[in-house]
């Protein structure tokens, strides 16, 4: 098959068969991962492990990515790829909530939130100042009629032989939330895997748990921006690169990569409690 | 447009490079293990060497994933090939000497699981999407511990989590001086990364030529060497960090003249810019 030949062929319809054959593989990590490590520390941060997969995965569905085309204002959206955004909001949310790890699990979680949704947040602003000030282009969505926040109408805006172009406010929104979820979902993993290594490297090392901190926060954070950036990457290919924000028809494609998620945390997250379990 | 597809597909086949790729990059990988024969760090520079060769088979392997236009842009595939890679290569340290075969052969099994997901679950129907997720995943983990056995002189966990540190001339063990410690591994993460994608995003276009990219793969993967090098002088012996340094800089510097003539040759025409001109005293 030739290189032009070939388009993604990605539709909006669920393939059942794979789905379930996506899911039992699910259930086989799940049940390996409980007979191996039991139903303690371990099987409880690989259950965190796939929430905060899920979390980014559905996350980024609410990211306005626009890719080359938004640069050239010829479609709505932040002018960059899934991989690059994800990552920002990601570990930006990371970040936020490592620091915060000694506060306990939901304060540490709501903060990478709030980390994430923050860099999103500037990040819509910004691009939304250049594409206004610095391009001279309204925002204008090219998938609906009105905003659905807002009610603004957007057909005026919109220019000829393009999909829309700037951020509208419903993106700007969308932007924030798949933030709060991205960051939230990164720093989740970071923290249960945390959790566990702070328990079990002492006893593996034969070491203090003062000594071995850097090891267990290096590793943690390795394998949640590993895990982070496999779930951003195949909730990007879900959307096929490029989305406008929740109302966009392709975030209706949700569930497919929230299982897909589902598994990809949970094989990732298997091998990330094994290294201190086996 | 014939032409130029025609010309796309042509060159060395994809298998030959990924056979020779795998094979080149885990005997270079077992010659740094001669360090522990030996009892010295001075053959740590064969495994950024491994890197180089991994890097010129991963960009390939890149190429031939995304010329199917996953519409995701090129870099998200070098971000999903470290993000699975490191997974593997993490736990697979932990086997000793047969760290490299364990790595390669769990992160196939995370690499193929994954393009699964992708291609089946997601529905993305391109062909060769789980092969190259698959080796994507491999070429992440072999980089990565590269790198280790680069920067630490091994690729055991042991040695990558403990360092020494000197105080008034006593040498103590630290785990913050190390590897994973000391968070060197983020870096490389990204060194690799950005390495494995930047080729064939650069290269790409009607325009393409195989052996132009291959050089520019060769080219960057010599570059992050060199930062690597750099980095290694704080965890194994000077005298084995320069070595590094100097073979980096010598590939370097090969591959990048190498890569200005390919460019020159695959240019339709270029001029030799000068900077502003001096037009005082006309």
């Amino acid at each position: 098959m030739s290189a032009i030949a070939a388009k993604p062929a990605a539709g909006a319809a669920m393939d059942m068969t794979s789905t379930l054959i996506g899911i039992i593989i699910l259930l086989i990590l799940i049940a390996a991962t409980y007979f191996v490590a039991g139903s303690g520390l371990a099987f409880m941060a690989l259950i965190g492990v796939i929430v905060g997969g899920i979390l980014i995965g559905f996350g980024v569905h609410f990211v306005p990515v626009g890719g080359a085309p938004a640069a050239m204002g010829q479609a709505p959206g932040i002018a960059t790829g899934v991989a690059m955004l994800a990552a920002g909001a990601g570990l930006a949310g990371l970040f936020g909530g490592a620091w915060a790890a000694e506060l306990g699990l939901v304060v540490a979680t709501i903060t990478g939130a709030i980390g994430g949704g923050l860099l999103m947040a500037v990040t819509c602003m910004f691009v939304n100042f250049i594409y206004v000030f610095g391009m001279g282009i309204p925002s204008a969505s090219g998938k609906v009629d009105k905003d659905p926040i807002t009610g603004d109408t957007q057909k005026e805006f919109k220019s000829q032989g393009t999909e829309g172009h700037g951020l509208p406010f419903v993106s700007y929104v969308g932007g924030v939330i798949g933030g709060i979820f991205g960051g939230g979902g990164g720093t989740l993993i970071y923290l249960m895997l945390l959790d566990l290594y702070k328990v079990e490297l002492p006893g593996m090392m034969n070491a203090l748990p003062g000594q071995v901190l850097p090891i267990a926060i290096t590793l943690a954070g390795i394998f949640a921006i590993g895990i982070f950036l496999v779930n951003a990457v195949l909730a990007a290919y879900n959307i096929t690169g490029t989305i406008e924000g929740p109302h966009d028809p392709k975030f209706k494609r949700f569930p497919r990569a929230i299982v897909a998620c589902a598994i990809a945390s949970a094989l990732c997250g298997m091998v990330a409690i094994m290294i201190v379990a086996v | 447009m014939t032409v130029k597809v025609e010309k796309i597909e042509g060159g060395i086949p994809h298998t030959t490079i990924m056979i020779a790729g795998l094979v080149a990059s885990v005997i270079l990988l077992y010659l740094t293990y001669a360090n522990i024969a030996v009892g010295t760090e001075y053959f740590a520079f064969f495994g950024g060497l491994a890197t180089v060769a991994a890097l010129i088979w991963g960009s390939h392997t890149i190429k031939v994933l995304c010329s199917y236009g996953i519409g995701t842009g090129v870099p998200s595939a070098g971000m999903i090939a470290f993000g699975s890679g490191v997974i593997a290569m993490l736990f697979a340290t932990k086997y000793g000497i047969a760290a490299p075969i364990v790595a390669i052969v769990l992160a196939a099994i995370i690499g193929a699981i994954i393009g699964f997901v992708a291609n089946n679950v997601l529905n993305m129907r391109i062909p060769v999407m789980i092969q190259s997720l698959t080796e994507m995943a491999i070429i992440g983990a072999v980089i990565l511990m590269g790198y280790a056995a680069m920067m630490t002189g091994s690729f055991e966990l042991t040695s990558l989590i403990t360092g020494k540190v000197s105080i008034l001339g006593l040498s103590l063990p630290s785990y913050q001086a190390s590897f994973i410690g000391g968070g060197l591994i983020a870096v490389v993460f990204m060194l690799g990364a950005i390495a494995i994608q930047h080729p064939f995003n650069a290269c790409l276009g009607p325009s393409w030529t195989q052996d132009r990219m291959l050089m520019l793969a060769a080219e960057c993967g010599f570059l992050s060497m060199i930062t690597a090098a750099v980095m290694s002088m704080a965890i194994v012996s000077m005298g084995a960090a320069l070595v590094s340094l100097l073979v980096a800089i010598i590939g370097w510097y090969y591959t990048y003249t190498k890569y200005i003539e390919l460019s020159y040759r695959d240019a339709a025409s270029w001029v030799d810019s000068k900077p502003i001109p001096e037009t005082e005293g006309q």
